[in-house]
C-alpha cells in the first residue's frame, strides 16, 4: 500500500475535475444527432482522432503488459507491443478506403462492400459480436483497475472495479462521443507526461542512462540491449520464425480491416476525422506515439530490472513501472501519477462505452429493429445502451475473472482465423459474404480442433503459437476459398457502387472496367508522348489520386520502417546508447520523406472527395433506411 | 483448468452474441427484402 498525502489528494481530484469537466463540457454538441453522438459530427482535425488512438489503447493493464514483455525478454520484448505498426500501412491504405465508405462501424461496411443477406447476416454476427466484446473489454480493463487500486490503497476489487467506470459514464453518457475524444485529448496529455516522468525518475535511480547499461553488461545480462537477441530460428522463447510472424500479422495485417482487435475501435476515430487525410494522419500519429510511449517504458524497466533483477514471479514483475512511480515520486507527484492512470483507464472505458453502444444503436437498433427512429430517440437509444453495457460490465468483471483469461487466448485464435479474410474483403474483387462469413464460422470449429481437441487425443502436439497461427490461417483457407468459389460473386452493381465510392487497392479490375463502361469512371490516362511523369509526382489531378500509384507504395513501404526503427531507436536513445542517436535520426527521416510523398496526394483526395461527401451520406442513410432504387447510384453518371 | 478446454467455453461464449446478431439480421431481412441485383462478372 502507498501513502497518499492531501497534497497527493489534491493533485488526483484537481486533474480528475479537469479530466471530467473537460469532457462534459461537449454535451450540447453531443445531443444533436447520432452523428454527433457517435462520430462527433465527422468534423474532427486529425490530431484529436490521434489523441484518441493513443489514450484508448494505454490502458491499466498496458503498463503491466509492455512490462512483463521487456523485464522477461530486454528490448527484444518490445517486438510484442509491434502489432500496433498494423496502423503504419492501414494510415495509407484501409484507413483511406474505409473513410470514403462513410459507414458508422465496419459491421456497416460490411454491407457496403457486400450485398444481399450474406452482408446483412455479416452485419448483424459482427454487431453482436462487437457489443459483447466491448462489454468483455470493460470487464477486462476495469478488473485491472481493481487491481491497481487493491495495491495502492487496499480497496477491495469492487471499489476499483466500479468507481472510475461509474465516473466515466458520466460523461460518456452525457457527451457520447464529443466527450469520450475531448477527453482522450485531456487524457492523453496527462498520460504522456507521467509516462515520460516516471520513465525517466526511473533511469536515473538507477544510476542514469549509462549505469544503467553498464550495470547489464556487468550482470551479463548485456544481451537485453539487443532488440534481435534471437534464441534460435525454430528454437528456445524468442525464436526468428515467431518474431518474423509477428512482423507479417502487424504489417501485412494493415492492408486489411479487422486484422487486429483494435481496428474496430480505430474505425470509429477514421470515420470521425473531417477529411481522408485528416482520417490516415489521426490513425498514423496515434500508432506512432503508442510505440513511443513503449520506448519510454523499455527504457524505464531495463532500469528496474538493475534496480530489481530476477523476480522469478511474472505478477509480481508486471507491476514494475507502478512501483517506480509509487515508490520512486515525492509527495504530490505521487497524486499526479495516480491521476494518469486514472486517465488512461477513463479513455479506455470511454471508448469502449460508446463504441459498443455505436453497434447496438446504428446496426441492432436502427438497421434491424427502427429504421424510421429520429436523431433524439437515436440520442437516448445510444445513452440507454452505454448504461446497459456498464452494468454489463460489472457482473462480467466481477463474476467472470477467470473467464476473461480464457478470452484473451481464444482472441488471439480468432484473429488468426480470419486474418487473411479480413485482407482478402479489402483487396480481392471476388471474395464474397458467403466466403467471409464461412471463414469466421469455420475458425471456430478449426480452433477446437488444432488448440484442443487433436493435442487431447495425440494426434497432434502441442504447437507453438507462431505455428498455431499459420495452421489456422491455411486451415480457414480450405473452407473459406472454395466457399467463395462456389457461390456468385457480389451483384456487379453493388461491387460498382462500392469501388467508385471507395476506390480500394489490389484486384479490382473488372468491376473496374465495369464502371468505365458505364460512364462512372474514366478510362486510366495513357501518358503523353513525350511527357515524362516525375520520380515523385507533387500535383495531382483527381482522377490520378484516386488510382493507387508508386507514391502510395513508397509511404506503405517506408511507413512501418519509421515504426519499427523509431521504436528501438527511441529506447537505446533514451539508455545514450550510440546507435539510439542514428536509429532515431533515421527514423525522422524517413518519416519526413513519407509525408513529403504522400501529403500532396493525400490532400488531392480529400478536396476531391469532400466535395461529394454529402451525395454520399444521403445515399448511405437511404440505404439505411432500406430505400434502394437507385441509391446505388450506378444507373448514370452522377460521380463527376 | 487445461488451456484447450478454456479455449472452447471462451470462443464459444463470444460467438454466441455474434449468432444472436445474424439471427436478428435474418429477422429482419425477412421483414423488408429489398429487390435482388443481377449477380456479377465470372
Amino acid at each position: 500500500m502507498i501513502h497518499f498525502t492531501a497534497l497527493d489528494w489534491f493533485w488526483t481530484g484537481a486533474f480528475l475535475l479537469l479530466m471530467v469537466g473537460g469532457a462534459f463540457f461537449f454535451y450540447r454538441l453531443a445531443r444533436r444527432s447520432e452523428s454527433d453522438f457517435f462520430l462527433a459530427g465527422r468534423g474532427l482535425p486529425w490530431w484529436l482522432p490521434a489523441s484518441s488512438v493513443f489514450s484508448t489503447h494505454t490502458a491499466t493493464d498496458t503498463p503491466m503488459w509492455v512490462t512483463g514483455t521487456v523485464y522477461a525478454h530486454g528490448l527484444r520484448g518490445l517486438w510484442y507491443t509491434f502489432f500496433a505498426a498494423w496502423t503504419a500501412v492501414a494510415s495509407f491504405v484501409s484507413a483511406r478506403i474505409f473513410r470514403r465508405s462513410l459507414a458508422y462501424t465496419q459491421a456497416e461496411w460490411q454491407t457496403l462492400r457486400f450485398g444481399g443477406l450474406g452482408s446483412e447476416l455479416l452485419r448483424g454476427w459482427l454487431a453482436g459480436w462487437q457489443v459483447f466484446m466491448n462489454m468483455f473489454i470493460l470487464g477486462w480493463v476495469g478488473m485491472a483497475m481493481g487491481k491497481v487500486c487493491n495495491l495502492a490503497f487496499g480497496w477491495p476489487l469492487w471499489v476499483g472495479l466500479v468507481l472510475p467506470t461509474v465516473i466515466t459514464a458520466f460523461y460518456t453518457l452525457a457527451a457520447g462521443f464529443w466527450g469520450v475524444v475531448m477527453g482522450d485529448f485531456l487524457q492523453g496529455i496527462v498520460a504522456v507526461f507521467a509516462i515520460v516522468l516516471v520513465s525517466m525518475v526511473g533511469v536515473f535511480a538507477a544510476g542514469g542512462p549509462t549505469e544503467v547499461t553498464t550495470a547489464l553488461v556487468e550482470m551479463g545480462e548485456g544481451w537485453r540491449l539487443d532488440p534481435l537477441a534471437f534464441t534460435g530460428w525454430f528454437t528456445g522463447d524468442f525464436p526468428a520464425v515467431w518474431w518474423l510472424t509477428m512482423l507479417i500479422i502487424a504489417v501485412v495485417g494493415g492492408f486489411g480491416m479487422g486484422t487486429s482487435i483494435d481496428w474496430y475501435v480505430e474505425a470509429q476515430r477514421i470515420q470521425s476525422a473531417k477529411t481522408v487525410r485528416d482520417g490516415s494522419y489521426g490513425l498514423w500519429a496515434g500508432g506512432a506515439i503508442t510505440l513511443v510511449r513503449n520506448s519510454f517504458w523499455a527504457a524505464a524497466i531495463l532500469a528496474f530490472f538493475v534496480l530489481v533483477p530476477h523476480i522469478p514471479n511474472a505478477a509480481e514483475y508486471e507491476l514494475g513501472w507502478f512501483r517506480l512511480g509509487f515508490e520512486l515520486l515525492p509527495a504530490g507527484l505521487v497524486g499526479v501519477f495516480f491521476a494518469a492512470i486514472l486517465a488512461i483507464h477513463l479513455s479506455t472505458i470511454s471508448s469502449h462505452l460508446n463504441l459498443g453502444a455505436l453497434y447496438f444503436t446504428r446496426d441492432l437498433f436502427q438497421r434491424y429493429l427502427k429504421p424510421e427512429a429520429d436523431e433524439r430517440t437515436l440520442v437516448w437509444v445510444g445513452r440507454i445502451a452505454t448504461f446497459v453495457l456498464l452494468i454489463g460490465s460489472f457482473f462480467y468483471g466481477l463474476m467472470m475473472e477467470e473467464i476473461t483469461q480464457w478470452l484473451i487466448f481464444a482472441l488471439w485464435l480468432m484473429m488468426a482465423g480470419i486474418w487473411l479474410p479480413n485482407i482478402l474483403q479489402v483487396v480481392w474483387w471476388r471474395f464474397n459474404a458467403w466466403g467471409y462469413l464461412s471463414s469466421w464460422i469455420a475458425n471456430l470449429g478449426i480452433s477446437w480442433l488444432v488448440v484442443w481437441v487433436l493435442p487431447s487425443f495425440g494426434v497432434l502436439p502441442e504447437l507453438p503459437e507462431y505455428v498455431q497461427f499459420w495452421l489456422l490461417m491455411g486451415l480457414g483457407a480450405v473452407v473459406f476459398v472454395p466457399a467463395t468459389l462456389l457461390t456468385k460473386p457480389e451483384p456487379i452493381e453493388h461491387l460498382v457502387a462500392y469501388f467508385v465510392m471507395t476506390r480500394p487497392l489490389g484486384w479490382w479490375g473488372p468491376v473496374r472496367r465495369e464502371a468505365v463502361r458505364r460512364g462512372l469512371l474514366d478510362e486510366e490516362a495513357k501518358p503523353v508522348a513525350g511527357e515524362r511523369r516525375p520520380l515523385i509526382r507533387r500535383t495531382w489531378t483527381p482522377e490520378q489520386a484516386d488510382a493507387w500509384s508508386r507514391e502510395d507504395w513508397i509511404a506503405i513501404v517506408l511507413s512501418p520502417l519509421v515504426f519499427g526503427v523509431g521504436m528501438i531507436g527511441l529506447a537505446k536513445l533514451l539508455l545514450l546508447q550510440p546507435s539510439g542517436f542514428t536509429l532515431t535520426a533515421a527514423a525522422v527521416v524517413i518519416g519526413l520523406v513519407v509525408y513529403w510523398v504522400i501529403d500532396p496526394k493525400l490532400r488531392a483526395v480529400s478536396t476531391d472527395y469532400e466535395a461529394k461527401q454529402a451525395q454520399y451520406l444521403e445515399r448511405l442513410e437511404r440505404r439505411l433506411h432500406w430505400e434502394y432504387g437507385d441509391a446505388l447510384g450506378t444507373t448514370a453518371r452522377t460521380e463527376r | 483448468m487445461e488451456r484447450g478446454l478454456v479455449t472452447l467455453i471462451g470462443m464459444s461464449i463470444a460467438y454466441v452474441a455474434s449468432l444472436l446478431g445474424m439471427l436478428f439480421a435474418w429477422w429482419a431481412w425477412r421483414k423488408r427484402k429489398p429487390p435482388q441485383p443481377k449477380g456479377g462478372p465470372r
